[in-house]
């Protein structure tokens, strides 16, 4: 008897383990009356320190589940909703959400790892379907299959703070159009006092390198050649983008001296109301205001300077390949209840109005200008709670400029650009030519290597 | 065990200098008592350990003062440039902030149970294998002890990956065992527990036979209450090493409600102002400053046990 | 007791080790080497791929500086966190007053999860109203960019590092002073030895085994540095914070490439374990 406590302690052991490996795997929908029971995880709850967001979620969740009985919903709140981190393993381990998000840049990479169930069959499920942006459906489409429902379209603009050019006595109204009135603006609101920020802009973590993405982009230029197969950045327009950078930074002395690393941390400079500009999409002044405490009425955003052409970016929703189709069926309802519908969800103005959002920002045009999204933007303007015109010229410049996606290979991409970025906003020496060369090599080895 | 109190070795070198106070030797060390408490040798002395005493001071305890004092500050008060020394009106408010953004009160939980049971599936696991191999001597026992530490030559980052997809497999992820069992393997724990099993007398585990007990009651009622300071010294170590580990836990438990508190502030301390941080620093470190106030010298009597490590 | 009774007694006790260590400690090693043979991405089965994960690792724009940051941080740590605490140790068992408080004190940081000490020192070195530029600023110097320069961000890590890390090294060099036997100090002393010869020949000697070791000790703790470049440089700026554990962590979970990850990790293994060896020879030598 005594012998077998170790034995009976390892069976507890891997007891324990097994039925907690049991537990991860998706639930089995039951019979339960007439209708089938379904139960679906969706991700993207917001988070708690955003406490009237995810009250007027859990609202939806309560409301759909009462118009689909039979449906379970439960939510997760994991920030950022995608994490590349997280992705695989939970997908593997079987904890990946029914409903889950994917920002444009991993598109083509969970589709080729079949990380995203086919949803073909089902589009008719979201009704505004064929309103959805075209170019946006076709970046989620693999030959003639859909995996994925666009959530969201923007192109970059300059987002920058009314409240700053007032004191620093530029005219709100009339933006920036050029990089030369950039600068401009830059130095004035850096003059303001020390701690002041004219120009914001990121130097590591991956967003360096996207952020030089679009600067590239808007000015005419591009990070690899149209076959893909070669970088294409150190040209006039890359080098461009950094003198320019190097030049507000050592000779204007206007981006402050902390170098930004990581979303977050040029997100947090913005709405503690010390920078006066930065590259960004209208989606920017949303999560200024809702996340990072900014003043909605300070912020306004403009048409890119000078612009040639925009990355677009966005992000969409997939659904888990190991749903059932009662289980993905479900989870694009709730898609379409909470994500696509005029005067529901996240596009219930009103309410937005009411919790005290920034309504008004023209921060998704992943309708574009199908019937849906005039609906949308009449809605919008409807219960706008800021002044429309604080980004009417983002979204007159928005309509003339050329979208452009996301290079091949973004993530990698990014991350050698990340060096030139912070190289130029971290020495004053810093050999413009030589950056580029290095990541232009750099870039065209990881490039042959992936084949 | 090496204790690291003091050697007392008294009246040996004791400073018999007629000179006011002389500087007290209890043990010998490089400088010569009569050295010491020469005229020169005293005021060097003195000035070496006041400065030794402000340079430590500043290093260690200053940068966690500026972390308390942070916390009690405004954000404007913050980025005020040159910065106060004394908070100019202390409000607690960012620590009940903090508490609020950071879900601290989940965060500890999670990482106190964490914690908690880690040091119980790691003392039951370790300590009877550590008996078995010290008091039973199976066939094989040193090979396995060995394969064993040879596991502490391979640094827990380079076999990470592995582990972590080992983990993914089992479907652990988001599963306290993913912690737990990982943390039970621990060749060091093992070799310290039956290191000092090895030194209890044959005599008393023999007389215990006599008695009829078996094997898991001489465990219980002899070795165990033998190994009291062994025992106390692996769980301390055990449980401080749990709740200070930061890779793992990010790793494997990444649902925000069930993450560490580690995990928990890295992942939203851009998010939120600096006042805010450091009330979320201040709560975090002062579950480890009371062990370590409580338990301080087991700590430091199970660090030497350490140094033999390798 | 039969030698069978005794044998399954024992293994039954040992059992719940052996479970834990096979899975979770000796398979993984086993496992690594798998890995880095093959392509994973823990969707689909993962499929043999020969050396292609050591090209790729290798190919990898930053494969190079990384291997470089990492030795120039162990160098680094180990002159700060290797001399450092030695140092400290000889001048602590020196002192007859207050030990008590210096002890706690150093040993302090090293009880703080190690998130504390990166964030703390995060808000330190900000160029603007972090601590150590106002202090620098204090006494009329310059200020630093810390982080935030090629040039100083990777000691600034190792600053960060020697600060939370510290104070065991100093504790078990203090306990190991304390063991050498005063008559050697006096035979020394009467031999005609001053301060800095004791040190030479009586001190180093006889602390000389635990000294190899903690060497041995700090290179392999420093060689997989990674909290430190994650939290607070994300490996720049120019890549002078990526190490290889860093990269290692970024290839399997940014880029979801887990056979380079496993194989860096296989070629870091491979590193320690040679330099384990050398050092367990060293020792060995020194021994006899």
């Amino acid at each position: 008897m005594q012998r077998s406590t170790g034995l009976l302690l390892v069976t507890a052991l891997s007891l324990t383990a097994t039925a907690a490996c049991g537990s991860g795997e998706p639930a089995t929908p039951s019979a339960s009356g007439g209708a089938k029971a379904v139960s679906i995880t969706v991700a993207c709850q917001p988070a708690k320190s955003a406490p009237k967001e995810r009250q007027a979620w859990d609202d939806d969740v309560a409301t759909f589940m009462k118009e689909h009985p039979g449906v379970t919903v439960k939510s997760t709140d994991q920030q950022p909703c995608f994490d590349p981190k997280t992705f695989g393993p939970k997908l593997a381990g079987g904890q990946m959400e029914t409903a889950f998000v994917v920002p444009v840049t991993n598109y083509a990479d969970v589709i080729a790892k079949g990380q995203a169930l086919d949803i073909t069959p089902y589009t008719s499920v979201i009704k505004n379907w064929n309103d959805l942006r075209a170019d946006h459906k076709e970046l989620v489409t693999k030959d003639g299959k859909v995996y994925g429902v666009p959530n969201v379209h923007y192109s970059v603009g300059l987002v920058y703070n009314r409240a700053l050019f007032t004191k620093a006595g530029l005219d709100p109204d009339n933006p920036p159009k050029t990089w030369a009135e950039v600068r401009e603006a830059a130095k004035k609101i850096a003059g303001i006092g020390p701690g002041y920020v004219g120009f914001g802009e990121y130097s590591g973590g991956n967003t360096g390198g996207w952020h030089f993405t679009q600067a590239i982009y808007g000015r005419g230029g591009d990070i690899l050649t149209p076959d893909n197969k070669k970088a294409a950045f150190n040209s006039p327009e890359g080098k461009a983008v950094l003198q320019t950078l190097h030049d507000m930074r050592w000779v204007d002395n206007s981006m402050g001296t902390k170098l930004l690393v990581g979303w977050e941390s040029l997100m947090v400079a913005m709405g503690s109301g010390k920078v006066g500009m930065m590259l960004g999409a209208p989606d920017v002044v949303t999560d200024v205001v809702n996340k990072f405490k900014g003043n909605v009425a300070d912020y306004g955003i403009t048409g890119f300077p000078e612009a040639k052409a925009s990355l677009s970016g966005g992000e969409a929703f997939m659904i888990n390949p190991k749903a059932t189709p009662e289980e993905a069926k479900a989870a694009l309802a709730w898609i379409d209840f909470r994500f696509n519908t005029v005067g529901k969800g996240r596009f219930d103005f009103a309410r937005g109005k009411s919790i005290g959002n920034p309504v008004g920002v023209p921060d998704n045009a992943v309708y574009g200008d199908s019937p849906t999204g005039q609906a949308l933007q009449a809605d919008r303007v409807k219960n706008a709670t800021l002044p429309v015109a604080n980004y009417e010229s983002y979204v007159q410049a928005a309509g003339t400029i050329p979208p452009k996606a996301e290079p091949m290979h973004a993530q990698e991409l990014y991350a050698i650009l990340d060096v030139p970025m912070s190289g130029v906003l971290s020495r004053k020496d810093a050999g413009i030519d030589q950056l580029l060369a290095d990541a232009e090599t750099k870039a065209n080895s990881m490039l042959a290597a992936k084949g | 065990m090496i204790s690291v109190g003091a050697r007392a070795s008294a009246g040996r070198g004791r400073g018999r200098k007629r000179s006011p106070k002389p500087i007290e030797v209890q043990f010998r060390t490089i400088v010569s008592p009569h050295q010491l408490n020469s005229p020169w040798g005293r005021r060097v002395y003195w000035l070496v350990l006041v400065a030794v005493l402000v340079l430590f001071t500043l290093a260690f305890v200053f940068p966690l003062y500026w972390m308390a004092t942070g916390a009690l500050k405004t954000p404007e008060e913050l980025a005020q440039m040159p910065p106060t020394l004394f908070p100019a009106d202390p409000t607690p408010e960012a620590f009940f902030e903090a508490w609020d953004l950071f879900d601290i009160g989940t965060l500890l939980v999670n990482t106190v149970y964490y914690s908690l049971g880690g040091w119980v599936v790691c003392m039951a696991v370790d300590v009877s294998a550590a008996y078995a191999l010290s008091k039973l001597r199976p066939a094989f026992g040193n090979v396995i002890l060995g394969m064993m530490l040879a596991t502490l030559m391979i640094p827990a980052m380079v076999v990470l990956i592995p582990l972590y997809v080992t983990v993914v497999d089992l479907g652990l992820l988001n599963n306290p065992w993913a912690l737990w069992l990982p943390a039970a393997a621990n060749g060091f724990n093992i070799f310290l527990l039956k290191r000092f099993f090895d030194s209890i007398p044959r005599e008393l585990i023999e007389a215990a036979q006599i008695d009829g007990a078996g094997p898991v009651r001489v465990l219980r009622s002899v070795v165990l209450p033998i190994s009291r300071p062994i025992l106390g010294v692996v769980s301390i170590f055990t449980i401080v090493t749990s709740f200070k580990d930061f890779v793992w836990p990010l790793l494997v438990m990444t649902d925000s409600d069930k993450m560490t508190i580690s995990v928990g502030l890295s992942q939203t301390a851009g998010a939120v102002t600096q006042n805010q941080v450091m009330g979320g620093l201040l709560i975090t470190s002062i579950p480890m400053v009371i062990v370590f106030f409580i338990f301080q010298r087991h700590i430091m009597a199970g660090l030497t046990a350490g140094s033999i490590k390798g | 007791m039969s030698f069978l009774r005794r044998n399954l007694t024992a293994y039954g006790f040992l059992c719940g080790a052996l479970f834990c260590f096979t899975v979770f400690a000796w398979y993984p090693m086993v496992r690594e080497f798998i890995l880095s043979f093959q392509r994973t991405d823990l969707i689909n089965e993962p499929t043999w791929v020969g050396l292609d994960n050591f090209t790729n690792a290798i190919q990898d724009p930053a494969f190079g500086e990384a291997w470089l940051n990492t030795l120039e941080f162990t160098f680094l740590a180990l002159v700060c966190g290797y001399a450092v605490p030695f140092v400290v140790a000889l001048v602590l068992n020196e002192l007859r007053h207050a030990r008590a408080y210096l002890r706690f004190v150093v040993y302090l940081p090293v009880m703080l999860p190690p998130i504390v000490a990166v964030l703390l020192f995060r808000w330190f070195y900000d160029p603007g109203p972090g601590l150590f530029n106002q202090v620098l600023d204090a006494f009329g110097l310059p200020p630093s960019a810390w982080l935030d320069s090629s040039s100083t961000a990777l000691i600034s890590l190792v600053i960060v590092s020697t600060w939370m890390n510290m104070g065991s090294a100093t504790l078990i060099y203090l306990a190991a002073l304390q063991n050498i036997p005063p008559e050697l100090y006096e035979a020394a002393e009467l031999d005609g030895a001053g301060i800095f010869k004791r040190i030479r020949h009586v001190t180093i000697p006889q602390t000389r085994l635990i000294l190899l070791l903690m060497l041995m000790l700090q290179i392999v703790a420093t060689m997989q540095v990674f909290i430190e470049p994650y939290m607070l440089t994300g490996g720049g700026p120019e890549n002078s914070t990526v190490t290889v554990a860093y990269l290692m962590f970024q290839n399997a979970f940014t880029l979801q490439d887990y056979g380079s990850a496993g194989a860096l990790g296989m070629m870091l293994m491979i590193v320690l374990l040679v330099f384990a060896a050398f050092q367990l020879r060293l020792t060995r030598e020194d021994k006899a």
